[in-house]
């Protein structure tokens, strides 16, 4: 063993109540007594470890500090994935810190430079309930929860993924709660109070599991903290401050029934901190000896206020090694490293100190794969298992499938990630520096004329601050931190511009972190041999300077108290007085008067840099621009479409179904419309169409079909008949007509004409009259034909739809007045989709389809939903599956959908509200599509749907889609399930729905229940 | 915790003539909405001898508030000549930046200030009665003296209650002294044995 104390580690001497080591091992965290407030630090532990990484000045020590706490730092504790630090202090608070990516070094505004942060940390929550001061706070396995106690006698539990959500509050505790840990398996939370008790609680109910007491009863006095610990098997709960025989221990807890038969002796006073060794250890395997398999055992140390410390393993019954004196006051808090032999200990006494061990001394770690067989021998699978991405990459594929998946998902987003390819959302965050073209420098050199100034009723100024950025954006310029104006945030704001940045800078490598060349020549920072000349250049000046005002320094220390006095009208509270030295602010003096030169040439520069901003911010407009082009492309294309109406088309459609749309409103109607009252009222009238001499049209492609139309061409007798001639595949037909045709439309299958005496005639694709005429109640406003289905909607807004081949009627006069009363909306839109479902589009963005099962408008997009607005599943869409633009549903939400999506880029929607208004987004076009019957686009939206569901772990809701799908496994004549659902066997679905469940290893129980029943449905 | 940090002040318009008004360019990041406004004021000390010769130069008010990073330039006409006192006018004195919200002050920015004649020959031998319009005034602006106050950001109710905190009570419980360099030997016990038992 070695042992080691970096002085260096230190809070200037005032008490450090809380060490905690990154998971990655590469920093600890410490927390204590400030100046005047509460402090958390950040220590660089390369230093700790290697002696020539101490002495290198280049390798920082401190890496940040935090004086936020107004109030002593009683805990700190690293999240388990490292992304997050809680600390919990005498102001009641529990502070949640996240490193912000991009800022490079600074200082704290006012404090000497030598000080600086090499990395930034900054406070993304306060968890605010406690009316106490914070004793200890812990996360729970995986970071789903954190826990929090304090001396108002309670626990509160938080919900670490929706900070700063509060899931509940553990009330029992009659006295100040001081410890706080978690099960292993995350079953449990167990706390140590005041009061002579350890409570167990249970994570299910968040209700009290077990009360001890008797080990406690003889307890006298008081600790700071009673951090207690759990073993990394589970199977036992070491308590602090114990008592047996009148002889202060930490009492062992058996997990089962809670039994309190073994304890820690030989401390001579309270035990203040426990903690175990986060690996199960097995004995080191000696050449020769037998092998014999060894009991796993477990390591932990204890920290007493006796100032000792002492470090036992299970399997053996005296301390591993007791070390006295090590400090001069109390034992606070102890944290191991992730690989089980580094131990730091902190003091009251303001000291830290770091113990290395060998493996010789403590035995072979098991792997964690071993570690976590033994939960699954001691908890069972499912225990083993939470549902968390964290652990997850520790957990055992169980099923080939599975391992298929979780592989392809593996690749998929290793070629997402490969460099270059700057997607849209990496790019935005950073540009939130910029407001409307103009960067943070034009800003500032002209914040005075343009800040809002006003006076209020008596007379006084008042300023508008300019809010340059949002306080959730995340990461804002490092180098406003400094006093210099204007020139150094040139160079990095336009850092922080350049796209190619990446967030990605890698712990333990701070020097990284500062001023990192950018991509583009003009923007890089001043030489650094320039600023060494002038430092040089600084000695000359200083020694003249200092000698014109040595006079001056008496009165300088008389000033020096009025930096820190307060004004009377406060509340006397204690300031605390720092004191100086009017020689360095001298020296300092110099320096900035020698260094104006420096600070124009800089200026300079930042001048090209800001032009350089400029640029980019008009080249992105025209991007912006290029964007917008092909959208107005689109709609050109739709007017000149409806224009050539007069000619048959050259240019090959799509599908029949745009093309029946299109052909809905020919321009003459367009005043009839305008002309007609949109609302009388009683009758509802919607425009109809106006006859023409000759028209024709295409009515389908595959195979070409078109359509001549010549109205009053023979005169037989004095009377005129009407000519309707079709060409399919070159074949010919026509046919007469008594009246005149006003519309027509077809299909592969059919053609369809309405005349001006209200008669519909229905011939097949050769020319066979299918139907005799059909007298309709009121002229046609709109006919459409698809496969065997004809569509009418009458100028009386009524629809009606039937089925050619059954003769029979789908929809019968349905009245349009159920969507079509109280505002003055009209029609805009109708089409029939392939299985004879109309569909209605009207001009204020609703469209409705009849559904004949339900027979009920059923409304299936809305422009102005805001849902759609907000809905964001960009994650869920797959590259394998291209979009359906052909389909009913997207024809009528068409480019709304894709403004919807950028939409949500825009807003600053919380996640969760997002996620379940994108949760409802989806379950919505999922339901239009089935009413619909629109089969590939249910299927689309379906897999889009499961993908969401698995990204946002909601099991609820796949499971019972998948249990949708498959159905009952055995079926009988009772059954009602359908096996099918528009158009598709509902078993294939859910065969494309399961490998995207199989993407998640969490969901590894579902994926494997379905896919075995599948298997044995198939086997049938 | 506080709820309003300042992030920087930068000296604009600096070294300057000593009648040109001063400029600070403040930035400050705010945790949430504040209801109220924030006061801050510029005082010009004149004389280091006695706090009567302080000038406030001006107060403004800063307002709304809402949660994020903001930034305005504070400008305040220079000091009254008349008010300083002639034998300091020339030489080292300081410029105060505070803030107070809801009445209480919860941070105190200070500069040293060095009022110089740029003419040699003024220095060598400057006049009796000063020559204001000959003098610079040039701001330490790489050497901020910040003080922190805690105060009570919440409603008055809770006025007395916050002061608790403060209560150094935690402090008292160890000497200043701490250990420097390394720590004394320490020999490593041999194994399984803990002569506390």
């Amino acid at each position: 063993m070695k042992l080691l104390k970096p002085s260096w580690v230190s809070h200037h001497g005032k008490p450090i109540f809380s060490v905690d080591i990154h998971p990655d091992g590469t920093k600890f965290a410490t927390g204590g007594q400030g100046e005047d407030s509460g402090k958390v630090m950040i220590w660089n532990m390369a230093p700790v470890l290697r002696e020539e990484d101490e002495k290198n000045e280049d390798v920082h020590k401190m890496l940040c500090q935090m004086d936020n706490h107004l109030a002593c730092v009683n805990c700190v504790r690293w999240s388990n994935n490292g992304l997050y630090l809680a600390s919990g202090g005498d102001d009641k608070l529990v502070m949640v810190w996240k490193r912000a990516a991009f800022i490079g070094p600074s200082t704290v505004f006012g404090s000497s430079s030598k000080l600086a942060n090499v990395e930034q940390w900054r406070c993304v929550t306060i968890l605010r309930n406690h009316t106490g001061d914070v004793m200890d706070v812990a996360w729970s396995p995986h970071d789903v929860w954190l826990a929090s106690c304090s001396v108002d006698n309670t626990i509160v539990i938080w919900n670490a993924r929706k900070f700063p959500e509060m899931v509940t509050c553990l009330r029992g505790h009659t006295g100040l709660v001081k410890g706080l840990t978690w099960d292993p398996v995350g079953k449990y939370v167990a706390s140590q109070a005041d009061d002579h008790s350890l409570k167990v609680w249970r994570t299910v109910d968040w209700q009290m599991e077990a009360n001890i007491t008797k080990p406690f009863n003889e307890c006298g006095g008081t600790t700071h903290v009673l951090r207690l610990s759990w073993s990394p098997d589970g199977q036992y709960l070491v308590s602090a401050h114990a008592m047996n025989n009148s002889g202060p221990t930490a009492q062992i807890v058996e997990r089962d029934g809670w039994k309190t038969n073994m304890d820690f002796v030989g401390h001579r006073k309270a035990v203040t901190v426990v903690k175990f060794n986060p690996k199960i250890f097995k004995k080191k395997q000696k050449n020769g000896s037998s092998n014999k398999p060894s009991c796993p055992y477990c390591c932990c140390a204890v920290g007493s206020k006796d100032r000792s410390l002492s470090v036992w393993l299970t399997s053996l019954k005296r301390p591993l090694v007791v070390i006295h004196d090590l400090f001069d006051k109390s034992i606070m808090d102890i944290s191991w490293t992730l690989t089980g032999l580094g131990m730091l200990v902190c003091s009251m006494d303001g000291t830290v100190a770091y113990l290395d061990f060998s493996l010789d001394e403590l035995g072979d770690p098991l792997s964690e794969e071993e570690k976590n067989s033994i939960h699954q021998n001691i908890y069972g699978k499912s225990m083993a298992i939470t549902n968390t991405e964290a652990q997850l990459s520790t957990t055992i594929i169980e099923n080939p499938e599975m391992l298929k998946y979780q592989q392809q998902r593996q690749t998929s987003t290793q070629t997402n990630s490969a460099p270059g390819t700057v997607g849209p959302e990496s790019s935005a965050p950073k540009l939130n520096s910029v407001m409307n073209g103009e960067s943070l420098e034009d800003i500032r050199k002209n914040l005075l004329k343009k800040q809002v100034e006003t006076r209020t009723a008596d007379g006084r100024r008042r300023i508008t601050p300019l809010c340059i950025a949002q306080l959730d954006t995340g990461d804002f310029s490092p180098a406003l931190f400094n006093s210099v104006p204007i020139l150094p945030s040139g160079s990095s704001m336009s850092n922080q511009l350049t796209p190619h940045l990446s967030s990605d800078s890698s712990p333990g490598q701070p020097s990284s972190l500062g001023f990192r060349p950018s991509h583009d020549p003009m923007l890089t920072s001043p030489p650094a041999n320039s600023l060494k000349a002038l430092e040089d250049n600084n000695e000359g000046v200083k020694s003249t300077l200092l000698l014109t005002s040595a006079s001056k320094i008496e009165p300088i220390k008389a000033l020096d108290s009025r930096f820190t006095e307060r004004s009377k009208a406060t509340p006397g509270l204690t300031a605390a007085i720092t004191s100086t030295a009017g020689l360095t602010a001298l020296d300092s003096r110099a320096k900035e008067s020698s260094s104006t030169p420096a600070q124009k040439e800089c200026k300079l520069k930042e001048d090209t840099s800001s032009d350089s901003e400029d640029k980019m911010a008009s080249i992105n407009k025209n991007l912006m621009y290029s964007k917008r082009k092909p959208e107005l492309m689109i709609d050109g294309g739709e007017v000149v479409e409806k224009r050539k109406k007069g000619r048959p088309r050259k240019e090959k459609m799509t599908t029949s179904m745009v093309q029946s749309f299109t052909q809905i409103i020919p321009p003459s109607e367009q005043e009839t419309r305008v002309s007609v009252p949109p609302s009388a009222v009683a009758a509802l009238r919607l425009p109809t169409p106006s006859t023409q001499k000759a028209f024709s049209l295409q009515v389908s492609m595959e195979p070409s079909v078109f359509l001549e139309v010549e109205n009053e061409v023979t005169v037989v007798a004095g009377s005129k008949l009407s000519q309707l001639r079709c060409s399919k595949d070159g074949r010919d037909w026509n046919t007469l007509l008594p009246s005149s045709v006003v519309t027509a439309a077809g299909s592969s299958d059919l053609i369809a004409v309405a005349s001006e005496d209200r008669m519909l005639s229905v011939f097949s694709s050769c020319g066979r009259r299918l139907l005799p005429a059909i007298q309709l109640a009121t002229p046609v406003s709109a006919l459409h034909c698809t496969a065997h289905f004809v569509m009418v909607v009458t100028a009386g807004a009524t629809l009606s739809v039937w089925d050619v081949q059954k003769q029979k009627a789908l929809v019968r006069n349905e009245s349009l007045q159920s969507i079509l009363s109280g505002t003055d909306t009209s029609v805009s839109q109708s089409l029939l989709t392939q299985q004879g479902v109309p569909v209605v589009g009207l001009s204020n963005g609703k469209s409705f389809c009849f559904s004949s099962s339900l027979e009920t408008w059923s409304l299936i997009a809305d422009k102005a939903d805001s849902l759609v607005q907000c809905a964001d599943f960009r994650g869920c869409l797959s590259s394998h599956d291209a979009p359906v633009s052909s389909g009913p549903l997207a024809v009528m939400q068409g480019r709304y959908l894709n403004a919807g999506r950028l939409a949500s880029r825009l807003s600053s929607t919380p996640h969760h509200m997002q996620q379940s208004m994108t949760l409802a987004f989806l379950e919505n076009q999922l339901a239009s599509a089935l009413t619909l019957q629109s089969g590939q686009e249910y299927r689309y939206w379906l897999l889009i749907y499961s993908r969401f569901l698995v990204n946002e772990g909601s099991e609820h809701r796949l499971r019972e889609l998948c249990k949708e799908l498959l159905g009952p496994v055995h079926t009988s004549a009772t059954t009602s399930w359908e096996p099918t659902t528009v158009g598709f066997r509902k078993r294939e679905l859910l065969r494309e729905v399961l490998p995207v469940i199989g993407e998640n290893l969490r969901f590894q129980r579902l994926f494997t229940e379905y896919q075995d029943q599948l298997e044995l449905l198939r086997n049938k | 915790m506080a709820k309003v940090q300042v992030l920087n002040v930068a000296v604009l318009d600096n070294p300057s003539p000593f009648r040109n008004p001063f400029q600070f360019e403040i930035t400050f990041e705010c945790m949430e909405d504040l209801p109220e406004d924030l006061e801050w004021k510029i005082i010009y000390v004149g004389s280091a001898e006695s706090e009567e010769y302080d000038q406030i130069l001006d107060s403004v008010l800063v307002g709304p508030v809402p949660a994020g990073r903001h930034m305005f330039v504070f400008q305040a006409d220079a000091p009254n000549t008349g008010l300083i006192p002639e034998s300091d006018a020339v030489g080292v004195t300081v410029v105060l930046i505070t803030c107070t919200y809801r009445s209480q002050e919860f941070i105190r920015i200070g500069y040293y200030v060095n009022n110089e004649y740029t003419d040699p020959e003024l220095r060598e031998n400057p006049p009796i009665k000063p020559d204001y319009t000959q003098l610079q005034r040039n701001i330490l602006a790489s050497n901020p003296r910040v003080t922190r106050f805690h105060i009570n950001w919440e409603g008055s109710a809770e006025r007395m209650e916050d002061s608790e905190n403060v209560d150094p009570s935690s402090n008292s419980m160890l000497p200043p002294s701490c250990l420097p360099g390394k720590a004394p030997p320490i020999g490593i016990l041999p194994d399984n044995s803990m002569d506390c038992l």
